[in-house]
């Protein structure tokens, strides 16, 4: 539909997918000024490229593709990962709505804002790739197969990547629990 | 949940990558069918599981964003795209006449162009007004102004015939003579 570039129909897109698009650069960056310009670019190259779009795949594997690929020029460029703000402003408000159960009990809630801080800092020594194929899966649900496509590599490498992530995530935790 | 310092035990390695994937509903039968008939009888990938199932859900609760930061969002995107939008008219607009059509038929016009101007350079084309200039050999025309020195050469063949006729005639009185 928007082979011929058409905005309007574009704009649906963006509609559909901007929460996701940020969500994605969020999860990589930890930064919301960031997310915002790195997913907000993916969308405008997606729409310059739009006529180079393969319809055997779908639009989103696709447009995630872009949205992964920017957020990991943009890390090697910064050749940081503010991951450590997991503790800090921006995650303190996550944590809260992670653990919005006010049955726990405070040692509880001090444990469980300590396994995310870990967890926080753990993922962001991830690899690219593992960072990469664990986001897309544990964080908006993509199956093997679809970030397959995205990262342009065989199911099994990610079910790799995948696991050694879960591993090194857990790994993390280890004197906690 | 994750309070006992013990627990952090392996699963057994053959089934730890599956079940990870199993967590996440990725596992395949039999692989799957395998995965559940050993949970049944291991403790250790019990526990690896139900860690997973614990902590991965940490780490994956998305920011809530306002509304009104959505709206700003998808409206400055809006004038973004726009942007584009107007950069490419203008530069359709600059190409405007380059029709589907005119791009085939220009290319045909300059093949045609540069085949007349190649073979007329190569004097493939000949005219009727230049075909006696042309089969004049260049050094004959080169010379052509020069007609004194033509006029000489046959002074000089006469002299020749002159000294011929002279030395003949001269031969004939001495034979006469004798």
């Amino acid at each position: 539909m928007c082979q011929r570039g058409e905005r309007q129909a574009f704009e649906v897109l963006v509609r559909r997918y901007m929460k996701r698009a940020y969500q994605i650069a969020f999860d990589f960056t930890r930064d919301g000024e960031e997310a915002k310009d790195l997913s907000q670019e993916a969308f405008l190259r997606a729409y310059s490229q739009i006529r180079h779009f393969d319809q055997r795949s779908t639009f989103y594997t696709w447009f995630y593709r872009i949205v992964v690929n920017l957020c990991i020029d943009h890390l090697r460029r910064r050749a940081r990962i503010p991951w450590e703000r997991l503790d800090g402003k921006n995650q303190q408000s996550a944590g809260e709505e992670a653990m919005g159960d006010t049955s726990s009990t405070p040692d509880q809630e001090a444990i469980a804002g300590e396994v995310k801080r870990r967890l926080g800092t753990a993922l962001g020594t991830l690899p690219g790739k593992q960072r990469t194929a664990f986001l897309l899966r544990n964080h908006h649900g993509l199956s093997i197969t679809e970030i397959a496509k995205v990262m342009q590599t065989t199911e099994g490498t990610v079910r790799v990547h995948l696991h050694r992530a879960v591993a090194a995530l857990r790994q993390s935790l280890a004197e906690l629990v | 949940m994750l309070q006992h310092k013990d627990s952090h035990r392996s699963a057994c390695k053959s089934f730890e990558e599956d079940l990870v994937l199993y967590y996440y509903g990725d596992c395949r039968e039999p692989e799957s069918h395998r995965v559940e008939e050993h949970l049944k009888e291991c403790a250790s990938c019990r526990h690896f599981l139900e860690e997973l199932q614990t902590f991965l859900p940490l780490t994956a609760k998305p920011k809530e964003l306002p509304q009104a930061f959505w709206n700003s969002y998808y409206e400055e995107l809006r004038e973004k795209l726009a942007a584009i939008d107007a950069r490419e008219s203008w530069w359709k607009r600059s190409f405007a006449f380059f029709h589907p059509w005119a791009v085939p038929a220009l290319g045909t016009a300059l093949v045609l162009i540069l085949a007349l101007s190649l073979t007329l350079a190569k004097g493939m084309w000949h005219f009727k007004g230049h075909r006696a200039q042309e089969e004049i050999p260049s050094e004959l025309r080169a010379a052509a102004g020069n007609i004194d020195f033509f006029e000489s050469m046959d002074l000089l063949d006469s002299i020749d015939f002159l000294e011929a006729l002279e030395d003949k005639s001269s031969a004939n009185s001495e034979f006469q003579k004798l």
